[in-house]
């Protein structure tokens, strides 16, 4: 283990896919308090590798995600 | 015929009377496309990710219909020319993600507050957790 993947584990302490521990069958565009955690500081998805999502959330995820930039509930980019 | 759901974001600057006129206008515009008004839901004013037509806010209308599935550009070209509108996403639903909105309408908003709380807790925990490591990296740099 490099010091680089235990800083980046600090953030998302538990590697557990946090809608499967909801046992969240569907992830809605609307629900920004949700999203939001999983978006970084520029606005960018994060990826499934760093937050622990399994494959299926983290396709629904983007999906959502995605819509939502689409109508103005998050932005596309975050200039810094 | 298919269910869909349209988003709308209204100007944020018309009051309580102007929402329900152009909803009324709305509800027409579904109707004269064969279609018909499931469900209304209010997301009120909310503040924009970024600027839509200079404006800065919005207040989100989100309804469920159903549509002919030929008339649905029609439909979004009829959005487009209504000027009370500055953005709008109209989403083809089946029938799993249709019950889903028309069942638990009332129940997500009440789980939402709670959600809301918790999340805020962990955010703060997870800034205060990470700053200690992340500032020495940036001194490195600017030294």
């Amino acid at each position: 283990m490099g010091t680089a993947s235990t800083r980046k584990r600090s953030f998302f302490s538990q590697k557990i896919c946090r809608f499967c521990a909801d046992k969240a069958d569907h992830i809605d565009f609307d629900d920004i308090k949700n999203l939001k955690p999983l978006i970084s500081e520029r606005g960018k998805i994060v990826p499934s590798r760093i937050s622990g999502n399994c494959a299926k959330h983290q396709r629904q995820l983007t999906r959502a995600v995605k819509r939502a930039r689409n109508i103005a509930l998050l932005p596309f980019a975050v200039e810094v | 015929m298919r269910s869909y759901q349209s988003v709308l974001i209204l100007k944020p600057d018309l009051d309580e009377a102007q929402v329900g006129e152009s909803l009324e206008k709305i509800t027409e515009l579904v109707k004269n496309h064969g279609g018909d008004i499931l469900k209304v839901d209010k997301w009120g004013k909310k503040r924009l990710a970024y600027k839509v037509k200079k404006n800065r806010f919005g207040y989100y209308l989100n309804i469920y219909h159903t549509c002919e599935n030929e008339s649905v550009p029609a439909l979004e070209a009829k959005y487009k020319l209504y000027d009370a509108i500055i953005k709008f996403m109209v989403l083809r639903l089946d029938d799993k993600e249709l019950e889903r909105a028309m069942g638990n309408g009332e129940e997500t908003e009440e789980g939402a507050v709670t959600d809301d709380a918790e999340v805020k807790k962990d955010e703060s925990e997870k800034t205060e957790a990470k700053e200690p490591e992340t500032v020495p990296a940036i001194d490195e740099r600017g030294i």
